[in-house]
Protein backbone atom coordinates (compact mmCIF):
# COMPACT_ATOMS: atom_id res chain seq x y z
CA UNK A 1 0.00 0.00 0.00
CA UNK A 2 3.02 2.41 0.73
CA UNK A 3 6.78 1.82 0.25
CA UNK A 4 9.32 4.40 0.75
CA UNK A 5 12.74 3.08 -1.03
CA UNK A 6 15.90 5.13 0.20
CA UNK A 7 14.25 8.67 0.68
CA UNK A 8 15.67 11.49 1.40
CA UNK A 9 14.52 14.75 1.50
CA UNK A 10 16.14 17.94 1.76
CA UNK A 11 14.47 21.39 2.10
CA UNK A 12 16.36 24.20 1.08
CA UNK A 13 16.18 26.39 3.91
CA UNK A 14 17.70 23.98 6.11
CA UNK A 15 21.22 22.19 5.89
CA UNK A 16 20.34 19.09 7.73
CA UNK A 17 18.27 16.70 5.63
CA UNK A 18 14.08 16.40 6.89
CA UNK A 19 14.73 12.57 5.90
CA UNK A 20 17.73 10.54 5.45
CA UNK A 21 17.39 6.84 3.79
CA UNK A 22 14.51 6.19 4.68
CA UNK A 23 13.12 2.66 3.48
CA UNK A 24 9.51 1.58 5.07
CA UNK A 25 6.31 -0.76 3.55
CA UNK A 26 3.19 -0.64 5.12
CA UNK A 27 0.48 -3.50 3.70
CA UNK A 28 -2.73 -3.01 2.82
CA UNK A 29 -4.89 -2.79 6.08
CA UNK A 30 -2.24 -2.37 8.28
CA UNK A 31 -2.58 0.01 11.56
CA UNK A 32 0.54 1.92 11.97
CA UNK A 33 1.90 4.54 14.67
CA UNK A 34 4.80 6.84 13.40
CA UNK A 35 6.81 8.06 16.38
CA UNK A 36 8.97 10.44 17.25
CA UNK A 37 10.05 13.74 18.59
CA UNK A 38 9.42 16.68 16.80
CA UNK A 39 11.47 17.79 13.99
CA UNK A 40 12.03 14.06 13.50
CA UNK A 41 10.54 14.06 10.62
CA UNK A 42 7.14 12.26 10.84
CA UNK A 43 5.15 15.60 8.88
CA UNK A 44 7.43 15.11 5.90
CA UNK A 45 6.74 11.59 5.83
CA UNK A 46 3.14 12.08 5.58
CA UNK A 47 3.54 15.04 3.19
CA UNK A 48 5.26 13.32 0.69
CA UNK A 49 3.15 10.41 0.95
CA UNK A 50 -0.17 13.53 -0.18
CA UNK A 51 2.56 14.77 -2.88
CA UNK A 52 2.59 18.30 -1.25
CA UNK A 53 6.38 17.76 -1.23
CA UNK A 54 8.68 15.72 -3.65
CA UNK A 55 11.61 13.84 -2.17
CA UNK A 56 15.16 14.77 -3.02
CA UNK A 57 16.09 11.07 -3.70
CA UNK A 58 14.22 7.97 -3.79
CA UNK A 59 11.00 6.45 -4.79
CA UNK A 60 7.69 6.71 -3.02
CA UNK A 61 4.74 4.59 -3.79
CA UNK A 62 1.29 4.85 -2.52
CA UNK A 63 -1.39 2.15 -4.09
CA UNK A 64 -0.54 2.22 -7.60
CA UNK A 65 0.78 5.45 -7.45
CA UNK A 66 4.46 6.15 -8.46
CA UNK A 67 3.90 9.56 -6.37
CA UNK A 68 6.97 11.47 -6.38
CA UNK A 69 6.99 11.06 -10.61
CA UNK A 70 3.25 10.86 -11.89
CA UNK A 71 2.23 13.73 -13.91
CA UNK A 72 1.00 16.82 -11.79
CA UNK A 73 -2.90 16.42 -13.04
CA UNK A 74 -3.12 13.03 -11.51
CA UNK A 75 -2.37 14.19 -7.94
CA UNK A 76 -6.12 14.69 -7.03
CA UNK A 77 -6.51 10.81 -8.44
CA UNK A 78 -3.93 10.33 -5.71
CA UNK A 79 -5.16 12.53 -2.69
CA UNK A 80 -8.78 10.88 -3.70
CA UNK A 81 -7.60 7.26 -2.26
CA UNK A 82 -5.91 9.05 0.37
CA UNK A 83 -8.11 10.76 3.76
CA UNK A 84 -6.73 13.05 6.09
CA UNK A 85 -6.73 13.87 9.92
CA UNK A 86 -5.33 16.71 11.63
CA UNK A 87 -4.89 17.83 15.15
CA UNK A 88 -6.53 20.87 14.62
CA UNK A 89 -9.65 19.63 12.92
CA UNK A 90 -9.61 22.03 10.26
CA UNK A 91 -13.44 22.37 9.71
CA UNK A 92 -15.17 25.00 7.91
CA UNK A 93 -16.69 27.44 10.35
CA UNK A 94 -19.48 28.47 8.63
CA UNK A 95 -20.64 25.31 7.27
CA UNK A 96 -22.82 22.24 9.42
CA UNK A 97 -21.49 19.07 9.98
CA UNK A 98 -23.25 17.85 7.22
CA UNK A 99 -21.76 20.41 5.29
CA UNK A 100 -18.40 19.78 5.78
CA UNK A 101 -18.71 17.02 5.01
CA UNK A 102 -20.41 16.93 2.04
CA UNK A 103 -17.88 19.78 0.28
CA UNK A 104 -15.33 16.68 0.42
CA UNK A 105 -17.57 15.18 -2.06
CA UNK A 106 -18.85 17.67 -3.66
CA UNK A 107 -15.83 19.43 -4.93
CA UNK A 108 -14.39 16.30 -6.45
CA UNK A 109 -17.63 16.78 -8.26
CA UNK A 110 -19.77 13.54 -7.02
CA UNK A 111 -23.56 13.59 -7.74
CA UNK A 112 -25.91 14.89 -5.20
CA UNK A 113 -28.22 12.20 -5.03
CA UNK A 114 -24.80 10.02 -4.37
CA UNK A 115 -24.03 12.37 -1.52
CA UNK A 116 -27.50 12.78 0.20
CA UNK A 117 -27.41 8.79 0.34
CA UNK A 118 -23.66 8.67 2.30
CA UNK A 119 -23.10 11.25 4.33
CA UNK A 120 -25.54 10.17 6.51
CA UNK A 121 -24.08 6.57 6.93
CA UNK A 122 -20.51 7.88 7.62
CA UNK A 123 -21.77 10.46 10.16
CA UNK A 124 -23.94 7.41 12.12
CA UNK A 125 -20.69 5.24 11.35
CA UNK A 126 -18.39 8.08 13.36
CA UNK A 127 -21.31 8.63 15.90
CA UNK A 128 -22.65 11.80 15.05
CA UNK A 129 -26.02 10.56 13.78
CA UNK A 130 -28.59 13.63 14.97
CA UNK A 131 -26.14 16.28 14.63
CA UNK A 132 -25.91 17.20 11.27
CA UNK A 133 -27.34 20.20 11.08
CA UNK A 134 -24.79 21.69 13.89
CA UNK A 135 -22.40 23.97 13.62
CA UNK A 136 -18.96 23.22 14.16
CA UNK A 137 -18.30 25.68 17.62
CA UNK A 138 -21.58 24.38 18.77
CA UNK A 139 -19.52 20.75 19.01
CA UNK A 140 -17.05 19.40 21.50
CA UNK A 141 -13.41 19.10 20.49
CA UNK A 142 -14.14 14.78 20.19
CA UNK A 143 -17.22 15.20 18.19
CA UNK A 144 -15.05 18.07 15.65
CA UNK A 145 -12.83 15.41 15.35
CA UNK A 146 -15.03 12.84 14.29
CA UNK A 147 -16.19 15.12 11.87
CA UNK A 148 -13.06 15.27 9.97
CA UNK A 149 -12.35 11.86 10.32
CA UNK A 150 -16.12 11.36 8.70
CA UNK A 151 -14.95 13.97 5.92
CA UNK A 152 -11.82 11.81 6.00
CA UNK A 153 -13.78 8.55 5.34
CA UNK A 154 -16.64 9.76 3.33
CA UNK A 155 -15.38 9.06 -0.25
CA UNK A 156 -13.98 5.45 1.05
CA UNK A 157 -9.96 5.75 0.91
CA UNK A 158 -7.97 3.13 0.69
CA UNK A 159 -5.58 4.81 3.65
CA UNK A 160 -6.37 7.30 6.28
CA UNK A 161 -3.65 9.48 7.41
CA UNK A 162 -3.96 10.95 10.65
CA UNK A 163 -1.55 13.80 12.04
CA UNK A 164 -1.66 13.99 15.86
CA UNK A 165 -5.51 13.25 15.52
CA UNK A 166 -5.38 13.24 19.59
CA UNK A 167 -3.01 16.17 19.92
CA UNK A 168 -5.65 18.57 21.34
CA UNK A 169 -8.57 15.95 23.07
CA UNK A 170 -8.89 14.36 26.35
CA UNK A 171 -6.99 11.08 27.23
CA UNK A 172 -10.96 9.84 27.23
CA UNK A 173 -11.47 11.54 24.24
CA UNK A 174 -8.78 10.32 22.41
CA UNK A 175 -9.41 7.16 23.64
CA UNK A 176 -12.89 6.96 21.66
CA UNK A 177 -11.48 8.84 18.30
CA UNK A 178 -8.40 5.70 18.69
CA UNK A 179 -11.85 3.30 18.69
CA UNK A 180 -13.39 4.94 15.66
CA UNK A 181 -9.84 4.81 13.89
CA UNK A 182 -9.53 0.81 15.01
CA UNK A 183 -12.92 0.37 13.56
CA UNK A 184 -12.26 2.22 10.09
CA UNK A 185 -8.95 0.29 10.17
CA UNK A 186 -11.08 -2.74 10.36
CA UNK A 187 -12.97 -2.14 7.25
CA UNK A 188 -9.87 -2.74 5.53
CA UNK A 189 -8.62 0.84 5.49
CA UNK A 190 -4.48 1.07 5.98
CA UNK A 191 -4.52 3.14 8.59
CA UNK A 192 -0.87 5.61 9.34
CA UNK A 193 -1.22 7.88 12.51
CA UNK A 194 1.51 9.99 13.70
CA UNK A 195 1.09 10.54 17.34
CA UNK A 196 3.14 11.81 20.66
CA UNK A 197 0.82 10.56 22.92
CA UNK A 198 3.01 7.31 24.83
CA UNK A 199 -0.41 5.49 26.51
CA UNK A 200 -2.08 5.41 23.42
CA UNK A 201 1.05 3.63 21.33
CA UNK A 202 1.12 1.63 24.36
CA UNK A 203 -2.39 0.48 24.88
CA UNK A 204 -3.14 0.03 21.36
CA UNK A 205 0.08 -2.28 20.86
CA UNK A 206 0.22 -2.26 16.96
CA UNK A 207 3.09 -1.68 14.61
CA UNK A 208 5.33 1.15 15.82
CA UNK A 209 8.00 2.99 13.52
CA UNK A 210 10.04 5.14 14.83
CA UNK A 211 11.90 8.47 13.36
CA UNK A 212 14.36 10.08 14.63
CA UNK A 213 16.47 13.40 12.98
CA UNK A 214 14.82 11.94 9.90
CA UNK A 215 16.08 8.37 10.34
CA UNK A 216 14.48 4.87 11.15
CA UNK A 217 15.64 3.68 14.20
CA UNK A 218 13.11 1.46 15.27
CA UNK A 219 10.34 -0.44 13.50
CA UNK A 220 8.30 -2.68 15.64
CA UNK A 221 5.38 -5.35 15.23
CA UNK A 222 3.83 -5.11 18.42
CA UNK A 223 5.28 -2.21 19.78
CA UNK A 224 5.44 0.47 22.79
CA UNK A 225 6.43 4.17 23.03
CA UNK A 226 9.40 4.27 24.39
CA UNK A 227 11.10 0.99 24.41
CA UNK A 228 14.69 0.81 24.82
CA UNK A 229 15.15 5.23 25.65
CA UNK B 1 -17.93 20.14 -12.78
CA UNK B 2 -21.03 21.12 -10.73
CA UNK B 3 -22.28 24.76 -12.14
CA UNK B 4 -24.10 25.39 -9.15
CA UNK B 5 -21.58 24.58 -6.98
CA UNK B 6 -19.10 27.06 -8.71
CA UNK B 7 -21.44 29.57 -9.42
CA UNK B 8 -22.40 29.71 -5.46
CA UNK B 9 -18.56 30.22 -4.45
CA UNK B 10 -18.32 33.08 -7.64
CA UNK B 11 -20.90 35.17 -5.50
CA UNK B 12 -19.36 34.40 -1.97
CA UNK B 13 -15.68 35.08 -2.89
CA UNK B 14 -17.68 38.73 -4.72
CA UNK B 15 -19.71 39.37 -1.63
CA UNK B 16 -16.51 38.74 0.74
CA UNK B 17 -13.99 41.13 -0.86
CA UNK B 18 -16.44 43.64 -1.53
CA UNK B 19 -14.28 47.10 -1.23
CA UNK B 20 -12.23 45.06 -3.62
CA UNK B 21 -14.61 43.66 -5.72
CA UNK B 22 -15.68 47.48 -6.38
CA UNK B 23 -12.29 48.94 -6.80
CA UNK B 24 -11.73 46.27 -8.95
CA UNK B 25 -15.07 46.67 -11.51
CA UNK B 26 -14.34 50.77 -11.00
CA UNK B 27 -10.71 50.93 -12.12
CA UNK B 28 -11.79 48.33 -14.79
CA UNK B 29 -14.69 50.70 -16.05
CA UNK B 30 -12.24 53.68 -16.09
CA UNK B 31 -9.29 52.11 -17.92
CA UNK B 32 -12.17 50.23 -20.20
CA UNK B 33 -14.31 53.84 -20.75
CA UNK B 34 -11.23 55.79 -22.14
CA UNK B 35 -10.31 52.69 -24.58
CA UNK B 36 -13.56 53.08 -25.76
CA UNK B 37 -13.37 56.92 -26.43
CA UNK B 38 -9.90 56.31 -28.16
CA UNK B 39 -11.77 54.21 -30.40
CA UNK B 40 -14.76 56.21 -31.20
CA UNK B 41 -12.77 59.06 -31.69
CA UNK B 42 -10.13 56.79 -34.31
CA UNK B 43 -13.59 56.29 -35.91
CA UNK B 44 -14.66 59.48 -36.14
CA UNK B 45 -11.23 60.05 -38.31
CA UNK B 46 -11.89 57.43 -40.13
CA UNK B 47 -15.26 58.47 -40.41
CA UNK B 48 -14.07 62.23 -41.52
CA UNK B 49 -11.83 61.19 -43.44
CA UNK B 50 -14.05 59.49 -46.21
CA UNK B 51 -16.38 61.91 -45.86
CA UNK B 52 -13.61 64.24 -47.67
CA UNK B 53 -11.82 62.11 -49.60
CA UNK B 54 -13.64 62.91 -53.01
CA UNK B 55 -13.89 66.56 -51.55
CA UNK B 56 -10.44 67.70 -51.43
CA UNK B 57 -9.57 70.46 -53.82
CA UNK B 58 -6.70 72.49 -55.03
CA UNK B 59 -7.30 76.29 -55.38
CA UNK B 60 -5.16 78.09 -56.99
CA UNK B 61 -5.20 81.55 -56.47
CA UNK B 62 -4.16 84.26 -59.30
CA UNK B 63 -2.51 87.24 -59.31
CA UNK B 64 -3.94 90.70 -58.56
CA UNK B 65 -3.65 91.59 -62.43
CA UNK B 66 -5.73 88.88 -63.78
CA UNK B 67 -8.07 89.41 -61.12
CA UNK B 68 -9.39 93.08 -61.65
CA UNK B 69 -8.67 92.85 -65.49
CA UNK B 70 -9.54 89.17 -66.93
CA UNK B 71 -13.09 88.15 -65.54
CA UNK B 72 -13.58 85.95 -68.32
CA UNK B 73 -10.14 84.40 -68.09
CA UNK B 74 -10.25 84.63 -71.90
CA UNK B 75 -6.41 85.75 -72.20
CA UNK B 76 -3.12 85.09 -71.46
CA UNK B 77 -1.59 83.88 -68.68
CA UNK B 78 -5.00 82.77 -67.52
CA UNK B 79 -6.29 81.45 -70.66
CA UNK B 80 -2.49 79.40 -70.59
CA UNK B 81 -2.80 78.15 -67.17
CA UNK B 82 -6.63 76.69 -67.47
CA UNK B 83 -5.64 75.30 -70.82
CA UNK B 84 -2.36 73.73 -68.85
CA UNK B 85 -4.63 72.47 -65.69
CA UNK B 86 -7.34 70.91 -67.91
CA UNK B 87 -4.81 68.79 -69.93
CA UNK B 88 -2.79 67.26 -66.77
CA UNK B 89 -3.39 64.02 -66.63
CA UNK B 90 -3.65 64.42 -62.81
CA UNK B 91 -6.85 66.75 -62.84
CA UNK B 92 -10.08 66.12 -62.85
CA UNK B 93 -12.24 68.89 -63.29
CA UNK B 94 -11.22 72.58 -63.26
CA UNK B 95 -13.30 75.64 -62.76
CA UNK B 96 -12.84 79.24 -63.17
CA UNK B 97 -14.18 81.96 -60.61
CA UNK B 98 -13.96 85.35 -60.75
CA UNK B 99 -13.65 88.19 -58.52
CA UNK B 100 -16.95 88.79 -58.77
CA UNK B 101 -18.35 85.75 -58.17
CA UNK B 102 -15.95 84.92 -54.73
CA UNK B 103 -17.29 88.10 -53.37
CA UNK B 104 -21.09 86.76 -53.88
CA UNK B 105 -19.77 83.63 -52.69
CA UNK B 106 -18.15 85.42 -49.75
CA UNK B 107 -21.22 87.84 -49.04
CA UNK B 108 -23.61 84.48 -48.67
CA UNK B 109 -20.84 82.32 -46.05
CA UNK B 110 -20.58 85.36 -44.17
CA UNK B 111 -24.22 86.83 -44.39
CA UNK B 112 -24.66 87.00 -40.85
CA UNK B 113 -21.81 88.83 -39.96
CA UNK B 114 -22.52 92.07 -41.66
CA UNK B 115 -19.47 94.01 -39.94
CA UNK B 116 -16.86 91.71 -41.51
CA UNK B 117 -19.29 92.22 -45.15
CA UNK B 118 -18.31 95.69 -44.73
CA UNK B 119 -14.90 95.30 -44.52
CA UNK B 120 -14.16 93.39 -47.60
CA UNK B 121 -14.68 95.30 -50.97
CA UNK B 122 -14.44 92.71 -54.23
CA UNK B 123 -11.24 94.12 -54.83
CA UNK B 124 -10.01 92.62 -52.25
CA UNK B 125 -10.46 89.08 -53.15
CA UNK B 126 -8.45 86.80 -55.98
CA UNK B 127 -9.71 85.00 -58.44
CA UNK B 128 -8.95 81.39 -58.67
CA UNK B 129 -9.52 78.10 -60.04
CA UNK B 130 -10.74 75.58 -58.74
CA UNK B 131 -9.41 72.37 -59.41
CA UNK B 132 -10.14 68.90 -58.17
CA UNK B 133 -8.25 65.63 -58.79
CA UNK B 134 -8.09 62.36 -59.78
CA UNK B 135 -6.78 60.95 -56.63
CA UNK B 136 -6.51 63.64 -53.63
CA UNK B 137 -3.88 62.66 -52.68
CA UNK B 138 -1.59 64.07 -55.14
CA UNK B 139 -2.46 67.47 -53.89
CA UNK B 140 1.76 67.71 -53.75
CA UNK B 141 2.34 67.33 -57.32
CA UNK B 142 -0.08 70.17 -58.36
CA UNK B 143 1.24 72.97 -55.92
CA UNK B 144 4.77 71.72 -57.23
CA UNK B 145 4.00 72.01 -60.57
CA UNK B 146 2.31 75.10 -60.87
CA UNK B 147 3.50 77.70 -57.98
CA UNK B 148 5.95 80.45 -59.75
CA UNK B 149 3.86 80.06 -62.90
CA UNK B 150 2.75 83.78 -64.55
CA UNK B 151 -0.45 84.75 -62.75
CA UNK B 152 -0.42 82.11 -60.16
CA UNK B 153 -0.79 84.30 -56.59
CA UNK B 154 -0.77 81.32 -54.49
CA UNK B 155 -2.62 77.53 -54.04
CA UNK B 156 -4.08 76.29 -51.11
CA UNK B 157 -3.96 72.38 -50.61
CA UNK B 158 -7.46 71.97 -48.35
CA UNK B 159 -6.15 68.67 -47.38
CA UNK B 160 -3.67 70.74 -45.21
CA UNK B 161 -6.38 72.24 -43.37
CA UNK B 162 -7.92 68.83 -42.36
CA UNK B 163 -4.51 66.74 -42.22
CA UNK B 164 -4.14 69.37 -39.40
CA UNK B 165 -7.53 68.81 -37.91
CA UNK B 166 -6.85 65.22 -38.15
CA UNK B 167 -3.56 65.72 -35.80
CA UNK B 168 -5.44 67.71 -33.38
CA UNK B 169 -7.82 64.16 -33.51
CA UNK B 170 -5.02 61.29 -33.32
CA UNK B 171 -3.13 63.67 -30.47
CA UNK B 172 -6.64 63.17 -28.12
CA UNK B 173 -6.88 59.47 -29.52
CA UNK B 174 -3.03 59.04 -28.35
CA UNK B 175 -3.44 60.99 -25.44
CA UNK B 176 -6.93 58.69 -23.95
CA UNK B 177 -4.93 55.69 -25.29
CA UNK B 178 -2.06 55.90 -23.22
CA UNK B 179 -4.56 57.21 -19.51
CA UNK B 180 -5.93 53.85 -20.82
CA UNK B 181 -3.00 51.31 -20.73
CA UNK B 182 -2.00 53.48 -17.56
CA UNK B 183 -5.51 52.62 -15.60
CA UNK B 184 -5.38 49.18 -17.46
CA UNK B 185 -2.14 48.50 -16.03
CA UNK B 186 -3.63 49.53 -12.18
CA UNK B 187 -6.93 47.23 -13.03
CA UNK B 188 -4.46 44.74 -13.86
CA UNK B 189 -2.44 44.78 -10.38
CA UNK B 190 -5.80 44.99 -8.78
CA UNK B 191 -7.01 42.24 -10.13
CA UNK B 192 -4.09 40.33 -9.29
CA UNK B 193 -4.32 41.05 -5.81
CA UNK B 194 -8.24 40.59 -5.41
CA UNK B 195 -7.70 37.03 -6.62
CA UNK B 196 -5.04 37.08 -4.11
CA UNK B 197 -6.89 38.07 -1.34
CA UNK B 198 -9.95 36.18 -2.55
CA UNK B 199 -7.35 32.83 -2.56
CA UNK B 200 -5.94 33.88 0.81
CA UNK B 201 -9.61 34.73 2.99
CA UNK B 202 -10.52 30.95 1.33
CA UNK B 203 -7.10 29.02 2.33
CA UNK B 204 -9.06 27.29 4.70
CA UNK B 205 -11.52 25.71 2.17
CA UNK B 206 -8.81 25.24 -0.51
CA UNK B 207 -6.32 23.17 1.49
CA UNK B 208 -9.21 21.05 2.34
CA UNK B 209 -10.41 20.59 -1.72
CA UNK B 210 -6.69 20.10 -2.41
CA UNK B 211 -6.15 17.43 -0.04
CA UNK B 212 -10.00 15.43 -0.61
CA UNK B 213 -8.39 15.48 -4.06
CA UNK B 214 -10.12 18.53 -5.95
CA UNK B 215 -8.97 18.94 -9.02
CA UNK B 216 -7.39 22.23 -10.30
CA UNK B 217 -10.43 23.73 -11.66
CA UNK B 218 -12.71 23.26 -9.18
CA UNK B 219 -9.83 24.61 -6.63
CA UNK B 220 -9.09 27.84 -8.74
CA UNK B 221 -12.29 28.16 -11.53
CA UNK B 222 -14.22 30.22 -8.89
CA UNK B 223 -11.47 32.85 -8.42
CA UNK B 224 -11.11 33.01 -12.16
CA UNK B 225 -14.73 33.78 -12.70
CA UNK B 226 -14.76 36.27 -9.96
CA UNK B 227 -12.05 37.95 -12.28
CA UNK B 228 -13.73 37.68 -15.22
CA UNK B 229 -17.47 38.48 -13.56
CA UNK B 230 -16.31 41.67 -12.03
CA UNK B 231 -14.22 42.26 -15.81
CA UNK B 232 -17.28 42.13 -17.67
CA UNK B 233 -19.53 44.57 -15.38
CA UNK B 234 -16.25 47.01 -15.57
CA UNK B 235 -16.85 46.62 -19.07
CA UNK B 236 -20.40 47.01 -19.32
CA UNK B 237 -20.68 49.93 -16.99
CA UNK B 238 -17.66 51.31 -19.01
CA UNK B 239 -20.51 51.32 -22.22
CA UNK B 240 -23.01 52.94 -20.06
CA UNK B 241 -20.50 55.47 -19.23
CA UNK B 242 -19.67 55.86 -23.32
CA UNK B 243 -23.58 56.37 -23.72
CA UNK B 244 -23.63 58.93 -21.10
CA UNK B 245 -20.60 60.91 -22.73
CA UNK B 246 -21.59 60.64 -26.17
CA UNK B 247 -25.34 62.26 -25.01
CA UNK B 248 -23.54 65.27 -22.96
CA UNK B 249 -20.82 65.53 -24.83
CA UNK B 250 -20.82 64.39 -28.48
CA UNK B 251 -24.43 65.23 -28.84
CA UNK B 252 -24.59 68.65 -27.16
CA UNK B 253 -21.28 69.98 -26.42
CA UNK B 254 -20.48 69.43 -29.72
CA UNK B 255 -23.29 69.52 -31.87
CA UNK B 256 -22.64 72.79 -33.38
CA UNK B 257 -18.94 71.39 -34.84
CA UNK B 258 -21.07 67.96 -36.18
CA UNK B 259 -24.21 70.55 -37.47
CA UNK B 260 -21.80 72.66 -40.14
CA UNK B 261 -20.58 68.78 -41.37
CA UNK B 262 -16.93 69.43 -41.16
CA UNK B 263 -16.61 66.53 -38.78
CA UNK B 264 -18.61 63.20 -39.31
CA UNK B 265 -20.42 62.73 -35.97
CA UNK B 266 -20.02 59.71 -33.36
CA UNK B 267 -23.38 57.91 -33.67
CA UNK B 268 -24.76 54.99 -31.45
CA UNK B 269 -23.86 52.35 -33.82
CA UNK B 270 -19.87 53.55 -33.52
CA UNK B 271 -20.48 52.44 -29.76
CA UNK B 272 -22.55 49.62 -30.93
CA UNK B 273 -19.26 47.97 -33.03
CA UNK B 274 -16.84 49.50 -30.15
CA UNK B 275 -18.69 47.79 -27.62
CA UNK B 276 -17.64 43.98 -27.96
CA UNK B 277 -14.21 44.87 -28.80
CA UNK B 278 -14.26 46.29 -24.55
CA UNK B 279 -15.96 43.34 -23.50
CA UNK B 280 -13.38 41.10 -25.58
CA UNK B 281 -10.65 42.86 -23.77
CA UNK B 282 -12.04 42.94 -20.44
CA UNK B 283 -12.64 39.30 -20.37
CA UNK B 284 -9.04 38.24 -21.92
CA UNK B 285 -7.65 40.78 -19.65
CA UNK B 286 -9.41 39.72 -16.55
CA UNK B 287 -8.74 36.18 -16.94
CA UNK B 288 -5.32 35.60 -17.92
CA UNK B 289 -4.57 37.64 -15.32
CA UNK B 290 -6.14 35.86 -12.50
CA UNK B 291 -4.89 32.51 -14.09
CA UNK B 292 -1.46 34.21 -14.05
CA UNK B 293 -1.76 35.02 -10.40
CA UNK B 294 -3.09 31.73 -9.69
CA UNK B 295 -0.72 29.73 -10.91
CA UNK B 296 2.00 31.90 -9.04
CA UNK B 297 1.01 32.56 -5.70
CA UNK B 298 -1.49 29.30 -5.20
CA UNK B 299 0.07 25.89 -5.37
CA UNK B 300 -1.80 22.90 -6.58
Amino acid sequence: MIRLEHVSKVYKTSTRPALQDVSVGVDKGEFVFLIGASGSGKSTFLRLLLREEVPSRGRVYVANFDVARMARRRVPRLRQSIGCVFQDFRLLNNKTVHENVAFALEVIGKPRNTIRKVVPEVLELVGLEGKSARMPHELSGGEQQRVAIARAFVNRPLMLLADEPTGNLDPDTSQDIMLLLERINRTGTTVLMATHDHSIVDSMRRRVVELDLGQVVRDDSRGVYGVGR
Amino acid sequence: MRASFVFSEVLTGLRRNVTMTVAMILTTMISLALLGLGLLVVRMVDNTQDVYEDEVDVNVYLTNDISANDPECAQDPCAGLRAQLESDPAVEVVSFENRQQAYDRFQQIFEAQPELLKLVRPESLPASFNVQLKDPSRADVITQTYSGSVGVDSIVDESEFLERLFNVFNGVRDVTFAVALVQAVAALLLISNTVQVSAFTRRTEVNIMRLVGATRWYTQLPFLLEAVVAGLIGAILAIGLLVAFKAWFFDSVLSGVFSTGVISPVSGLDILLVSPWLLLTSIGISATTGYVTLRLYVRQ
